[in-house]
């Protein structure tokens, strides 16, 4: 199958989510409140304090937003119907067709998740900013930087979704997979705590791993938390991990297509 | 009344032999949900381990917080959330239609025979988490406190099954519900961090519409000695009532949905 051909995935996933738009107003509600939540606890906690280790509470309310609802998109859904695919034996259908299907879920899961934000996300992101304000990058070069990070954030997060579902070809279940991911992304992304704000020693290795290319890295350069050199060679190191990601992903489903066992009927 | 009693253990029987053909996968998830938490409240410690308090609260006493709120909640959703969330499924399905039929009321039914043992995890958590927060502060623990502790404790599980017994109801009548457990959960992870911390309008919805203000802060904050926004020194009694009576309120709404259910499946 062509390449030019899997976009078609990707306009089909957005449009079927149209059907659910209770699942938007809802969704954009939850969304609200747990912004405001995490707000409110860093409002909290910079009660009395101006700045905090160079960084100021508006620097954490811009945070909030990129690095959580923008950036740590939620992944359970996803992998678990990648799970439920390979549980069920649905996913002999796409192995039977001439489709790629690590390719299909990606495109799939872009349409997914440009729905997502764009009617939950930038929604909130509106509010947010209308209601308590935010703060633009931190020059041009920043931001031009913090889009290309963003496609490596977005790439990252599902290189490590995919390749936790992918698991479920050994497991058989994707639910725990799907918490210990979460568990793993609460902290290792730095969605909830930026690395600032951890101990050296934790900072240094979360730092080095391909987690915190997902929220802290891209948040701390649209803030300008990383000068521009440090800002590109981060980026650069982020490629690497997405080729390693890709590679291993390449690999492991070489291997999952031979070891397929079909439970449903 | 008596043989329905007999039958609730028959129906809880049933559906633990059930997942314990599968302990592995059982022991995992466990294992699993309590590393996803573990993760979470990780980064509360990290970020108390900088700011030092939030809210007025240490991390010991934001630990007892978290572990008071993770155990009430799985106490209460064991007997209630995965029953009530695939609820619109069984009225879209009309598998609905089959448990009108039995011979037993459908929310006993619909409770125990689903009754969640998956929430191990989430209870060594926070027992384990309780032990070490208790251990930490120096609460004086009289009999009326560990009297209170228990009573709130079974109050905040009741509101929790109650709420989602409610939500899960509304699918009777609107065939989706689903939806609103998003709603349900933004005001959850509200709840895991001190009301006061939020401003008073969210505060009046968190102890109103959306009472999950009493799931933990408030029993941990009377524990704690700690001042309660809005509710002052009416807060003990009223975390001990709030169970009890959103257990009637749910009862009202779910007789309500079944006398309109008209049934959506075929």
């Amino acid at each position: 199958m062509k390449l030019s051909a899997y976009p078609a995935f990707t306009a089909t996933a957005f449009t079927s989510r149209l059907a659910y738009r209770n699942q938007v107003w809802s969704g954009m509600f939850g969304e609200l409140v747990a912004t405001f939540a995490f707000i409110a606890v860093w409002t909290a906690a910079f009660v009395g304090r101006g700045t905090v280790d160079g960084v100021t509470l508006p620097d954490m309310v811009t945070y909030v937003i990129i690095a959580g609802p923008l950036l740590n998109w939620n992944t359970t859904r996803y992998i678990r119907e990648v799970g439920d695919a390979i549980r069920t034996g649905d996913v002999t259908t796409f192995l039977l067709k001439p489709l790629h299907y690590p390719a299909l879920l990606f495109f799939n899961q872009l349409g997914n998740n440009a729905f997502e934000q764009l009617s939950i996300t930038l929604p909130v992101a509106v509010i947010v900013a209308l209601a308590v304000g935010l703060l633009p990058p931190a020059s041009v070069a920043h931001g031009l930087l913090f889009l290309a990070y963003w496609v490596v954030s977005w790439s990252m997060m599902f290189l490590i979704a995919t390749l936790t579902a992918m698991l479920a070809f050994w497991l058989l279940t994707a639910f725990a997979l799907d918490w210990f991911l979460r568990g793993i992304m609460a902290v290792a992304s730095g969605a909830v705590v930026p690395l600032w704000f951890m101990p050296a020693p934790l900072a240094a290795i979360l730092g080095y791993l391909p987690f915190a290319w997902v929220s802290y890295y891209p948040s701390a350069v649209y803030l300008g938390k990383l000068d521009l050199p440090a800002a590109s060679l981060h980026l650069a190191i982020g490629c690497i991990w997405l080729a390693t990601l890709v590679g291993i992903l390449t690999w492991l489903w070489s291997r999952m297509r031979h070891r397929l066992i079909v439970q449903g009927g | 009344m008596s043989s329905i009693l007999r039958v609730i253990p028959h129906l809880v029987g049933i559906h633990i032999r059930t997942h314990m053909e599968y302990r592995g996968a059982l022991l995992i998830g466990w294992i699993a949900q309590a590393i996803g938490y573990a993760g979470i409240y990780a980064s509360i410690a990290l970020l108390l381990a900088r700011f030092e308090n939030l809210g007025g609260w240490t991390w010991p006493q934001m630990a007892l917080l978290l572990a008071f709120h993770l155990l009430a909640y799985a106490l209460g959703a064991a007997v209630s959330f995965v029953q009530f969330r695939d609820m619109e499924e069984k009225v879209r399905l009309g598998t609905f239609d089959a448990i009108l039929v039995k011979p037993i009321g459908p929310w006993t039914f619909l409770a125990f025979s689903g009754l969640n043992i998956e929430y191990g995890g989430h209870i060594a958590l926070a027992i384990g988490l309780m032990v070490w927060s208790v251990s930490s502060l120096s609460i004086d623990w009289s009999p009326g406190l560990v009297l209170y502790f228990l009573a709130a404790l079974i109050s905040a599980a009741m509101l929790t099954a109650a709420l989602m017994t409610m939500i899960g109801a509304t699918a009777l009548i609107w065939v989706r519900s689903r939806h609103l457990f998003a709603i349900y959960f933004g005001f959850w992870e509200l709840a895991r961090y001190p009301l006061n911390i939020f401003p008073l309008p969210l505060q009046v919805m968190m102890i109103t519409v959306a009472p999950l203000g009493f799931l933990a802060f408030i029993p941990t904050a009377v524990m704690l000695g700690k001042p309660v926004p809005i509710l002052g020194d009416f807060a003990p009694l009223a975390s001990l009532l709030v169970g009890p009576l959103f257990v009637l309120i749910a009862m009202a709404h779910w007789r309500h949905c079944l006398r309109n259910y008209q049934g959506a499946g075929g």
